[in-house]
């Protein structure tokens, strides 16, 4: 459901991001990776394995 | 020569009287046509052009008074100016109506898009402001005053959309239009301090 809201943003994985990094980036704190992580579940098995070009939903 | 003029003038008496009563039907009946005219489109006269139609009731009223003093020459006379004014004000009617019912329709199709629209953009902020809440400190580019006054927005925001939506529940279509409008555009400011831009 909430993949489809238009307000939702995106980020698109670049070589060198972690969830941590990503995290720190638009929360501020790098400990909230795991709302990545949940919001994405459909498309990460695992919270450190992500790879450049994918487009990860920040919730 | 006496006889003669009593003669005339009782000739002329009967021939009024006759005259007079010939015309009580087609008074009554041209005053029955205008008040069953008029009873077709009464109740959106009376939505759409209130004052217009207190002139046609006016109208009518004068020449019932007329019927009631017997003065059917007077109504037989009027009648067709009045039909001619209940006419124009039935076309009035129909085309204020119309007009009406085609702005009802525009904001109906604009409620419809502003209600698929602002529930998600306060989903997407209600996530990103829990979020933040629990950060133990904010991205580069939000400060703490901005959140604040982020947060404090957003519930107005949700306020306002309630409002917005008891509006419409309530018929109030237009209004409720407007206001979630405004609603909107302040869920935009709100995307737009959180940097949250549209995917």
């Amino acid at each position: 459901m909430s993949t489809e809201n238009p307000y939702a943003q995106y980020h698109v994985v670049k070589t060198g991001d972690t969830l941590s990094k990503i995290a720190e980036e638009y929360y501020g704190d790098k400990m909230l990776y795991p709302k990545i992580f949940e919001a994405n579940k459909d498309v990460l098995q695992d919270p450190n394995k992500i790879k450049p070009g994918q487009k990860l939903r920040i919730p | 020569m006496r006889f003669a003029n009593v003669f005339v003038a009782l000739a002329a008496t009967t021939v009024m009287l006759i005259g007079c009563a010939s015309q009580k039907e087609p008074a009554e009946k041209a005053m029955a046509q205008a008040e069953s005219s008029l009873a077709e489109f009464r109740a959106d006269a009376e939505k759409y052009a209130a004052d217009e139609l207190a002139k046609v009731d006016a109208s009518i009223n004068k020449l019932k008074n007329s019927l009631a003093s017997k003065d059917y020459s007077m109504v037989v006379k009027a009648a067709p100016s009045l039909n001619s004014t209940i006419a124009s004000l039935k076309q009035s009617v129909a085309a204020k109506k119309a007009d009406a019912d085609a702005m009802m329709a525009a904001a109906q199709a604009e409620w419809t898009d502003l209600s698929a629209k602002v529930p998600q953009m306060v989903e997407a902020i209600q996530s990103r402001v829990d979020t933040l809440g629990k950060s133990r400190k904010l991205p580069a580019n939000l400060d703490k005053a901005t959140f604040e006054t982020v947060k404090t927005n957003f519930e107005t925001m949700k306020t306002e959309w309630t409002d917005a939506s008891a509006q419409f529940a309530s018929g109030q279509a237009d209004a409720a239009v407007r206001k979630a409008r405004e609603v909107k555009a302040k869920g935009d400011e709100i995307l737009s301090k959180l940097g949250m831009t549209p995917a």
